[in-house]
């Protein structure tokens, strides 16, 4: 206990600094995974055969593989690819937990459209309402409802599957916990510290959903 | 076989879902404030013919043409022709995201791009004239079944359809609240409205009604004014249906 707390006092600075490599690479893998998996959704629910088809290989490969071996694809591939960007370790990392996020999400989106009633889809054409419309106006304000408290328990598994980013040393909270655990050779201390912030936040987190959750049913 | 006076008209129709041939072959047109009712028994195809009118169903064969325009063509946009194609449906589909106003005034602004403040007065007149003027500002969520299927009705017809339909627009109904809704419907022929109507409320058909289809087993199996189809019905599948109902 006492060497917890030589721990926390000499290098909590660094665990807050991976904390918060840990949420914001969470928080952008999400945003930017969400844009990107409302497009492959779109595709995947509209009426051109081969996109329907490209999508469905593409979330069947991203669900299909393990997200470590995405992570190491990415960050050997986009630089090979994109040499005059000079990408850094972090840009790549981002891209490759945002591209296996946009599958998981885009099953979440076509999950959450589909759950409207077929009747709301009818209605919303019958008045003569573009499709565009129909989607922008009628469909989605009332998927959303259903996506929003699915889309929190992705942000929360992508909080925990940040770590693996640590393999790459991107500077999360397992980074920190790296970081800590070599230098001060105090390898189960450290682990603990990193996991009971783990725990702190995403239980947290999980609780702030649930009340989401009621006040999105109480307004049905 | 031009005529100015038909709304609707269909040629040949044919629906199948996979290997189930629901419409087999209807042919039939609406004429301008002509007020058609459909009957048959569950099943029959009814609301697939319907359906088929505006597109909600695409045909598997035949034409359907609005105004003498072939809509089945796929050459026009389908929006269009449905903003002039107002339907009802039985289970109301208000949009429960938005007030009964908004409901109302979403296809005028959106797709007509009426000024917002005009479609609201358009609204609010159509709204009062059912009796939901104070409703105006809620949500659906707190209208009652009759309520809410006057709002359906009020949305169509803030689009100014040159027709509408009716997929049995009572049948999801407590009977207390079968009767506004009907009143409200038996205004709108009165005023001159063209209205294609599946019901199984035979009084009101008769009594509303120019012309009465019996749709059975995806074809037209009878059809003439409602006097004839309801005092002496010819076709023995018809005598059979009324028998059961009436
Ligand atoms: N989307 C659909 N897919 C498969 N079968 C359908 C579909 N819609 C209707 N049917 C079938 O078509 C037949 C006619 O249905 P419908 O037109 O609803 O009849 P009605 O309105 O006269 O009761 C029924 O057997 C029904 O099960
Ligand atoms: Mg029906």
């Amino acid at each position: 206990m006492d060497k917890i707390i030589g721990l926390l006092e000499k290098y909590f600075p660094m665990y807050l600094e991976g904390l918060w490599g840990t949420l914001w690479l969470s928080a952008v893998t999400v945003v930017l995974g969400t844009v990107l998996g409302m497009f492959v959704a779109l595709l995947r629910m509209g009426k051109v055969k081969v996109f329907k088809w490209i999508a469905d290989a593409y979330i069947e490969v991203l669900r299909g593989t393990p997200t470590l071996l995405q992570l190491y694809f990415f960050w050997i591939g986009l630089p090979k690819l994109l040499p005059f960007l000079s990408l850094s370790d972090t840009a790549c990392i981002l891209v490759a937990m945002t591209v296996n996020a946009s599958a998981y999400i885009s099953e979440i989106i076509r999950a959450g459209i589909g759950a409207v009633d077929r009747g709301q889809w009818e209605a919303a054409r019958s008045i003569g309402l573009s499709e565009t419309h129909v989607m922008t106006h009628v469909i989605l304000p009332q998927a959303v409802k259903n996506i929003l408290p699915a889309l929190c328990n992705e942000f929360i598994s992508t909080i925990k599957g940040t770590s693996l980013a640590s393999v790459f040393f991107v500077g999360e909270l397992m980074t920190a916990y790296k970081t800590v655990a070599s230098a001060t050779f105090l390898q189960m201390q450290s682990l603990l510290i990193a996991g009971v912030i783990y725990f702190t936040i995403t239980f947290t987190l999980s609780k702030l959903l649930k009340l989401l959750e009621r006040r999105l049913t109480v307004s049905d | 076989m031009t005529d100015n006076n038909i709304i609707l008209r269909t040629e040949n129709l044919h629906k199948s879902f996979g290997k189930l041939e629901v419409l087999k072959g209807i042919s039939t047109a609406i004429h301008k404030g002509e007020v058609v009712s459909i009957i048959g028994p569950s099943g029959g195809g009814k609301s697939t013919f319907l359906r088929c009118l505006n597109l909600l169903e695409e045909p598997t064969d035949g034409k359907v043409y609005f105004k003498e325009q072939d809509i089945t063509d796929r050459k026009g946009s389908i929006a269009k022709f449905r903003q002039s194609i107002g339907m009802v449906f039985q289970n109301f589909n208000v949009f429960p995201n938005m007030t009964v106003l908004d409901n109302v005034i979403l296809a005028p602004t959106l797709e007509k791009k009426v000024p917002k403040a005009q479609a609201r007065e358009e609204a609010m007149a159509l709204l009062t004239r059912v009796g939901l003027a104070d409703k105006a500002d809620e949500y659906p969520r707190k209208l009652s079944g009759g309520q809410k299927q006057r709002l359906a009705i009020v949305r169509a017809m803030a689009m100014h359809p040159e027709v509408m339909l009716f997929d049995e627009p009572t049948s999801a109904l407590d009977p207390e609240m079968v009767k506004e809704v009907l009143s409200v419907i038996e205004d709108l022929t009165r005023s001159g409205m063209t209205v294609l109507i599946v019901t199984h409320e035979m009084g009101f058909a008769r009594e509303v009604s120019d012309r009465v289809l019996f749709i059975c087993d995806g074809v037209i199996k009878e059809e003439g004014g409602p006097d004839q189809i309801f005092t002496c019905p010819r076709d023995p599948a018809t005598i059979k249906f009324l028998s059961m109902v009436l």
